[in-house]
């Protein structure tokens, strides 16, 4: 049940290209009142009706969210259901943050985050931020907040990404400068610092106790399964008027068909993930608008690597070829998606993207499974209902396999995640958005925890490639590194990856400030940034 | 998840007026005219049938969640499973008992009223299901209040003006709704009233959490015609049946014979024999919609307990599942005893044999 995520438990985004430089420019000289501007004006909603007026305060945003249930919570660090993301955002912040191309900026609660040695970080804050209670987030707050994420125990997201974080040895320059000594080189800890889950709270926080972070939202009240009211910050800190609604109610939907209903009846102001059935539906209505973002989440198919018959190369590439990832994108995201090149992690900059595009080849794939000796091949594929498109994926390659006289049985298991996970020779999963190094952390290495591929091949130089990656700083250097990653990947790799899909959710036009096309990693362009930069027109 | 759990309550419809009276004519009968006792004792037999029956259903229950071969703490933990928390939810679920004693203390808890900690909310079962059961009992009454003294009523006229206008009509428009799975009435209220047609009534019932769902009387007008709508045409279809045949009774004939009123003759005489067969499917069908109204609930995104129990099995937090089972099963029970006391209190000849 915990880690059952459709939302993405393993949905984190990272930028391990221009941090650095990012930060370093960025630094001392942003504060939050620039982020502003631009952003509001980016407001001006590109594909709908809605006017750019300037903002105005005032209002109850209702917003329905897909999925919820008993399970969810609210944590400045975790999440369990899709609302609880919803939940997270209008409360807590991060040190860094992510913009509208998926590069890290200092709009967050960082005024720097540097690397000062390949294990040496430091984190300056911004001046005058305060918790909802009234107190100034500090030194000690960060201090506490990394070490509660770095905890095993607290069973978070963020814990598998720091784990070069030594959490003992955190320590306070100032009031506002905390430094990071790693027990070894991490070049990835920015692109940490800005994962939407890895919030900043006040010393001595809990799950179970009060809850308050620095957010635009102060959490009023919270019914498992059934909603969330959030009442404007009247203090807070970036001090140009945001955010803009008087309050916010996050409601659960865990049916869709409900969900649209209420926005077309006008009960809720906005949704997450409209299915693309209805797409027509809403643009027609008149005064509803269609809210795009590119994902990158996705859903491989995963042959481990050292077991029959994928411990054969040739059968690997061979199953490579026979997916058309033009039909799949259609027929699982009716259209709302990319086709993949079995490469994950296409926002970071690092993203090789001289890799010809694999496209089927079911002559060349019969060709390879006649070399391997595996003429009229029959294999299991095991999936489950984890997150949309699991089983449909599964479905549809077991089509396209017949082409290449490849028998493909599905095996659709409620149980999926129990005692076989990890187990099989052929499976499918989900995994959220995440730049390649933190993405690798979590499930490409031997030390990863869901290292389906089983990747990467004993004789293979890429563990060592990724501990240099890790130590080097330069973000030039280390793409080049990330390359020799991601071909070796891309030829001898067990991820089948067809496709990433869009974010598309569907709000009423009275709702100015949403932004359709940004390299999204949450719904809702990550749920109006805290609701803050969207409002009533 | 979309059909109720008695699947069609049509099937039941056919046998149920008839076993319902027959199988009281047969416990009668067994008892012969010494068994005496009358009502009382008769309550008292059901009651204690009932109790049985739950015992019985709470084995089942038990047997079908918790007990079955493989390890529920893996099962519940899939991939969030580590030694440490499949120990924990292994002592929470007291899993290193004995099956028998892992019974007996589920069953204890259960009739002292705690049946147990969800492991999804990590909340007490009852404080989690509290609001949810009132909403959902609140949403059962009032579709039961509309839709039977509704249905007695149509049945009970299309009988009287039996091939006239009204009974043609009725009879064609109760064919056709039985014949409407409940998720279609919904959805097509949904699209007539709220989204599409007519924008007149909310789409979706949003009772805030704390607040009662008679605070929201317009939210509640759909969810309740549909369930009245599901419910409403069997019981006037069996009702005019039902009523069609004592008309023709040798009785009624013989009191119209003795002279009197037409209004004395309907009400002392025809109704209340016709009610009898009927109390049985109204009692099958109010049972059906406890189970039905998770779909209800589905589509308006109605807080009530068959949202808690789709959610409940999805997230295999299984003594929310076990609590609500018997939950409806109780309410089954309950239910049927009603419907029995009911049609021996309107039908003389059963009364007296008691």
């Amino acid at each position: 049940m915990e880690e059952r995520p459709s939302p993405d438990p393993k949905n984190p985004l990272t930028s391990t290209i221009s941090r650095r430089r990012l930060l370093i420019n960025s630094g001392i000289v942003v504060g939050g009142a620039m982020l502003v501007g631009p952003l509001a004006a980016c407001g001006a909603s590109p594909n709908t009706a809605t006017t750019s007026t300037s903002p105005k305060r005032g209002g109850n945003f209702r917003l329905g969210v897909t999925g919820g249930g008993s399970g969810d919570i609210i944590d400045g660090q975790k999440i369990v259901t899709k609302p609880d993301q919803a939940r997270l955002t209008a409360g807590f912040e991060t040190l860094l943050e992510y913009d509208e191309n998926y590069k890290l900026q200092t709009t967050g609660l960082a005024e720097s985050v540097t690397q000062d040695a390949p294990d040496k970080w430091t984190i300056r804050l911004k001046q005058g931020i305060t918790f909802h209670d009234g107190k100034t987030l500090g030194a000690d707050d960060v201090i506490y907040s990394l070490q509660r994420i770095s905890d095993p125990k607290q069973g978070l997201f963020g814990t598998a990404g720091l784990a070069s974080v030594d959490p003992n040895n955190i320590t306070k320059v100032d009031d506002r400068t905390v430094r990071l000594n790693l027990k070894h080189a991490d070049s990835t800890i920015g692109d940490q610092l800005g994962q939407y889950y890895n919030g900043m709270v006040p010393v001595g926080y809990t799950r179970a106790g009060q809850q308050i972070g620095t957010g635009p939202y102060k959490v009023q009240s919270f019914t498992k399964g059934q909603q969330s009211v959030h009442v404007r910050n009247a203090n807070y800190w970036r001090n140009n008027g945001e955010p803009w609604f008087d309050q916010v109610t996050i409601i659960d939907f865990p049916d869709v068909a409900a969900q649209v209903n209420a926005l077309l009846s006008g009960q809720i102001d906005a949704m997450t993930d409209i299915p693309a059935a209805q797409i027509n539906v809403v643009k027609n209505h008149g005064s509803l608008g269609i809210l795009e973002g590119q994902g990158a989440d996705w859903r491989p198919l995963c042959m481990a690597i050292d077991m029959p018959p994928f411990d054969d190369n040739k059968v690997r590439q061979a199953f490579r070829l026979m997916v058309d990832r033009n039909a799949m994108v259609q027929q699982v995201f009716s259209g709302h998606g990319r086709i993949a090149n079995d490469l994950y992690s296409p926002f970071d900059a690092a993203y090789d993207s001289s890799l010809p595009q694999r496209h089927q080849d079911i002559a060349q794939a019969k060709s390879l499974l006649h070399q391997a000796g595996k003429d009229n091949l029959v294999v299991d594929l095991h999936t489950t209902d984890g997150a949309a498109g699991m089983v449909d994926s599964a479905n549809i390659f077991a089509t396209q396999a017949k082409a290449a006289g490849v028998t493909v049985n599905v095996h659709n298991d409620p149980n999926y995640y129990g005692d076989q996970y990890l187990k099989l020779a052929f499976s499918v999963d989900f995994w959220g958005t995440r730049n390649y190094l933190p993405q690798v952390a979590n499930g490409s290495i031997p030390t990863a925890p869901y290292n389906e591929c089983h990747w990467p091949p004993k004789d293979s130089n890429y563990i060592s490639l990724y501990q240099q990656a890790l130590a080097e700083p330069s973000s030039g250097k280390r793409a080049d590194i990330i390359h020799q990653m991601q071909k070796l990947e891309y030829d001898q790799g067990g991820y089948i990856i067809p496709m990433f899909n869009n974010l598309v959710d569907a709000y009423n036009t009275k709702v100015a400030g949403f932004k359709n096309g940004s390299k999204a990693t949450l719904n809702l362009d990550t749920f109006g940034h805290g609701y803050r930069t969207i409002w009533f027109a | 998840m979309a059909t109720g759990p008695s699947g069609s309550p049509s099937a039941t419809l056919q046998v149920e007026p008839l076993a319902g009276p027959v199988m009281l004519d047969r416990s009668g009968a067994a008892g012969g005219p010494a068994r005496t006792g009358g009502i009382r004792m008769f309550i008292l037999r059901r009651v204690l049938q009932g109790v049985l029956v739950l015992v019985l259903v709470s084995i089942v229950v038990f047997a079908a969640t918790q007990a079955l071969p493989g390890d529920p703490a893996r099962a519940i933990l899939g991939r969030g499973a580590t030694p440490a928390s499949l120990a924990a939810l292994r002592e929470q679920l007291h899993l290193n008992q004995p099956v028998v004693q892992q019974y007996l203390t589920w069953a204890t808890g259960l009739l002292h009223g705690d049946a147990g900690r969800s492991l999804a909310a990590q909340e007490p079962v009852s404080k989690l299901l509290a609001d949810r059961l009132v909403n959902t009992a609140f949403l059962l009454l009032l579709s039961g209040l509309i839709s039977i003294p509704l249905s007695v009523a149509l049945g009970a006229y299309a009988a009287l003006w039996r091939d006239r206008p009204f009974d043609v009509v009725t009879s064609l428009l109760t064919l056709v709704l039985a014949a409407l799975p409940e998720f279609v009435v919904g959805v097509a209220l949904v699209v007539l009233f709220a989204t599409t047609v007519f924008k007149i009534l909310p789409a979706i019932t949003l009772i805030p959490p704390g607040g009662r769902p008679w605070d929201q009387p317009v939210a509640m007008i759909l969810p309740t015609l549909t369930l009245v709508i599901a419910v409403t045409p069997y019981v006037a279809r069996i009702m005019r049946a039902s009523m069609v045949e004592v008309l023709e009774s040798d009785y009624v004939e013989m009191a119209r014979l003795k002279g009197l009123s037409e209004r004395l003759v309907l009400r002392r005489h025809a109704l209340p024999n016709a009610l009898g067969p009927t109390f049985q499917v109204i009692a099958i069908n109010l049972a059906y919609l406890a189970g039905g109204v998770i779909v209800v609930e589905y589509i308006f995104n109605f807080a009530g307990i068959g949202g808690a129990l789709r959610d409940a099995v999805a997230n295999r937090d299984i003594p929310v599942v076990q609590a609500l089972a018997m939950v409806i099963a109780s309410l089954y029970v309950v239910l049927n005893l009603l419907a029995d006391i009911g049609t021996i209190l309107v039908t003389p000849r059963m009364r007296t044999k008691l």
